[in-house]
């Protein structure tokens, strides 16, 4: 994605000038709402299936659903939303998140740039 | 005396064992401090020694927050709750799924670059200086260290409590233990063995987090990481092969005849009984966990008694004796079976009699409609006739371990550290799969446990090096418990290292170079830090020496807490502009306030120690996040907007 695309303007009216958020920022925070989103849907799923499938049954051991030795219920509610999670992390880390550099500019420095900005004007 | 057949074999192999690890591993440890000590040289102090210079690699970066996540409970309350409640704490520990990519991904990146603009080296320097408010900066200090404070006392029993369970076998250990003087004996309610593990444990602690900093710390974690995903890797097949062997039917083994054997456990009765001995004429010491045979034929049942008796011609009976009837048919074949084998302590059958029996069903799993327990939910309870994990307390735990875990300041400081994207990127990856190998395996072994070692309810912490005994010791291979054994230790080391350089950091960055001498020398600096960490260190020892009581539920208040009190603040103070010190500061103590609420009303309540009201059912850390996060807004909101040029600098492109 180029650093066009990632430019987002400050929208407050009293602001003098528009300016760009920083490229860390809108990545991070568009790679944090996905990440909540994931665990959003694990607890959707988990809870639920584990609930509905494994409790308050009466057991017979002879005929309980097993799955690879796992209880059914376990497995449809954790062990396999475990290895989707894996594959999504494994997503999130290969192909969606973004490399970024991590400045290390002094807050001095970040300072006398952000009122050069401001002063002239300047960003995006 | 009467001479009891007493196995100690296997207690003698597995303490040798345990101690060769043990020392082979601390002389690693002190050897990592010393490595890391010649980093601080030609270095900023302060950013080597509390952050490592923001220079760690992956291995370095995902095991250090891997290790310190999984504390002691990880290896010792886990699998005694495994064992306890069966195939349901799989659920227990579902969220663990995401846990990686949510404690690492929604902070980290950002929180890094705001860290490195803010040239801060702990969490309350980020708030501190994000808001230019000296006021939040001390607020977010006073809750580190309050929190900190408690569960090191915490941590440090739970260090010195497993260190205890490792060498309590070893003779050369008890005999030591015991022939210390009565004046030191008497500075510590817990007992003498305690003592010495604890100053073990704690010196050996305070002195490489001291000498080594935050690298010591880090590099330590790596080793201790590997050990536990070492110990996690050999013991699952080795429990699967065991255990199925033994539950095996015409219809085959393996974990799935291990399941079907959980299928029909019923839980055992707790209660009490006197203990009398049959012949009077001599002295009988009945060891703790011995089993005695009742009756005989069909109707032939078997009790543990717990803890150790001493009876004598004067005394010949004990009172009040804790016992645990085994009613599972299965498991009192299986136990038999080890008596006769030479693999359990003692039997005592003939020896002593009971009477004035007192037992009681579990609350939740006894019943005959409520069979199959260990292996649906809500899994099987004691005292509690709603279950182990009912809906609402599963729904918190998934709150817990994710969202709580992402609120950890000790995690904060970790996503400080890292080298860069690439760095952050890679570490996901490798704690989720690490994660991976080691939780729901953790469940499959523990399960195993059930079948291969009945009647542990009676002392569920020492399942994990007992299991670790028998697999390796059923194989030949005795040697190979020290290294599993280790795992335990080694994940609550990690924790205290961690948690150590937490309160120092803020004790001497925080308070004493930002507020109260900004132009120290960094040989003053250098100096205080070293002392600071000790005293830290040697203050968490001597409170640990005679700790509160409800040490696990401690570390559960601090550590939600924690999350309570940080994680609004933080996220809003990373990604919302509009954010400002007032709304943040308001977020954090709110956090704080309505999470200690609940703990102040089921403590009036009655509830006992640090038992929480739990208002529908809701554990307090999403009563506390609620309300932290809503009240927060609000505030900010009704607050005028932070400083532009604050704002500038932490969100806009400086050019």
């Amino acid at each position: 994605m180029s650093s066009a695309e990632m430019t987002s303007h400050d929208t407050d009216p009293n602001t003098p000038t528009a300016i760009r958020h920083t490229r860390v920022f809108l990545n991070s925070r568009r790679e944090a709402i996905v990440i909540f989103g994931s665990w959003f849907v694990a607890l959707c799923w988990s809870v639920p299936y584990c609930y509905i499938y494994g409790y308050g049954h009466q057991v017979d051991p002879e005929t309980f659903s097993t799955t690879m030795g796992i209880p059914s219920w376990l497995f449809g509610g954790i062990l396999l939303p475990w290895i989707v999670a894996d594959v999504f992390t494994t997503w999130v880390c290969f192909f969606f998140m973004q490399d970024d550099e991590l400045s290390h500019a002094s807050d001095e420095d970040t300072h006398e740039a952000a009122e050069m900005v401001a002063t002239e004007g300047g960003g995006a | 005396m009467i001479g009891l057949h007493v196995n100690l074999l296997a207690a003698g192999d597995s303490g040798n064992a345990v101690l060769w690890t043990f020392l082979i591993y601390m002389v690693g440890v002190f050897i990592i401090a010393g490595l890391s000590n010649r980093l601080l040289k030609n270095r900023d102090f302060l950013s080597e020694y509390f952050l490592g210079s923001r220079g760690l690699g992956v291995w370095a970066f995902a095991l250090t927050l891997a290790a310190t996540s999984s504390s002691g409970g990880s290896f010792m309350g886990f699998p005694s709750k495994i064992y306890t409640h069966g195939w349901s704490l799989g659920l227990w520990i579902g969220s663990y799924m995401v846990v990686p990519i949510c404690v690492m991904g929604i902070l980290g990146k950002r929180i890094n670059e705001v860290a490195r603009t803010a040239e801060a080296i702990t969490i309350p320097d980020v708030l501190r200086d994000r808001f230019r408010s000296v006021a939040f900066g001390l607020v977010s200090v006073s809750l580190i260290v309050f929190f900190m404070t408690f569960n090191l006392i915490a941590q440090f029993k739970g260090g010195s409590t497993i260190l205890k369970t490792l060498l309590g076998p070893i003779d050369a250990f008890t005999s030591s233990a015991a022939s210390l003087p009565d004046w030191i004996g008497a500075m510590c309610n817990q007992g003498n063995e305690y003592l010495v593990c604890l100053v073990v444990f704690g010196v050996a602690v305070i002195v490489y987090t001291t000498y080594g900093g935050f690298h010591a710390v880090v590099w330590t974690d790596v080793m201790q990481g590997v050990v536990m995903v070492v110990g996690v890797l050999i013991m699952l097949p080795l429990a699967i092969m065991q255990a199925g062997e033994v539950a095996k039917t015409d219809k085959g083994a393996g974990l799935e005849q291990v399941t079907r054997a959980m299928a029909r456990m019923v839980p055992p009765r707790k209660g009490t009984a006197t203990i009398t001995a049959v012949n009077t004429d001599q002295p009988v010491v009945v060891p703790s966990g011995s089993w005695i045979f009742l009756g005989t034929g069909e109707n032939q049942r078997l009790l543990k008694i717990k803890s150790r008796y001493d009876l004598t011609a004067s005394e010949p009976s004990a009172t009040e004796a804790e016992v645990w009837e085994i009613v599972t048919p299965a498991d009192i074949v299986q136990v038999r079976r080890r008596l006769e084998s030479g693999s359990e302590r003692s039997n005592v059958t003939g020896v002593v009699t009971i009477s004035d029996e007192d037992l009681k069903d579990y609350a939740y799993g006894a019943k005959p409609e409520q069979a199959g327990s260990y292996v649906t939910g809500p899994g099987p309870e004691r005292e509690k006739d709603h279950g182990f994990l009912p809906l609402s307390l599963a729904i918190s735990f998934f709150f817990m371990w994710a969202i709580s875990g992402t609120g950890q300041p000790s995690n904060m400081v970790r996503l400080m550290a890292f080298k860069d994207t690439i760095t952050l990127r890679r570490s996901i990856f490798t704690v989720a799969i690490y994660y991976s190998a080691i939780y729901f395996p953790l469940v499959i072994i523990f399960c195993c446990a059930r079948v291969l070692m009945p009647g542990m309810e009676s002392e569920p912490d020492r399942i994990m090096p007992q299991m670790a005994v028998e697999l390796t010791q059923n194989i030949g291979m005795g040697w190979l418990a020290g290294l599993l054994i280790a795992a335990p230790f080694a994940a609550v080391m990690s924790t205290v290292d961690s948690f150590l350089l937490m309160i120092s950091s803020a004790l001497v960055r925080d308070i004493y170079q930002r507020n109260i001498n900004p132009d120290a020398e960094e040989k003053k600096i250098k100096m205080l830090s070293y002392v600071i960490t000790m005293v830290a260190g040697l203050g968490a020892l001597f409170g640990a020496m005679n700790p509160p009581e409800f040490l696990q539920d401690i570390i559960v208040y601090t550590g939600s807490g924690l999350a309570a009190c940080f994680l609004a603040a933080v996220v809003y103070a990373l990604y919302w502009p509009r954010s400002n010190s007032q709304g943040c500061i308001a977020a954090m103590t709110s956090g704080f306030a309505a999470h200690l609420s609940l703990y102040l009303i089921g403590f009036f309540q009655g509830h006992g120690g640090f038992s929480p009201y739990r208002p529908l059912g809701i554990d307090p850390i999403l009563v506390g996040l609620a309300a932290s996060f809503i009240i927060g807004f609000v505030v900010t909101l009704k607050t005028p907007p932070p400083p532009r040029d604050l704002v500038e600098k932490y969100f806009h492109e400086a050019s």
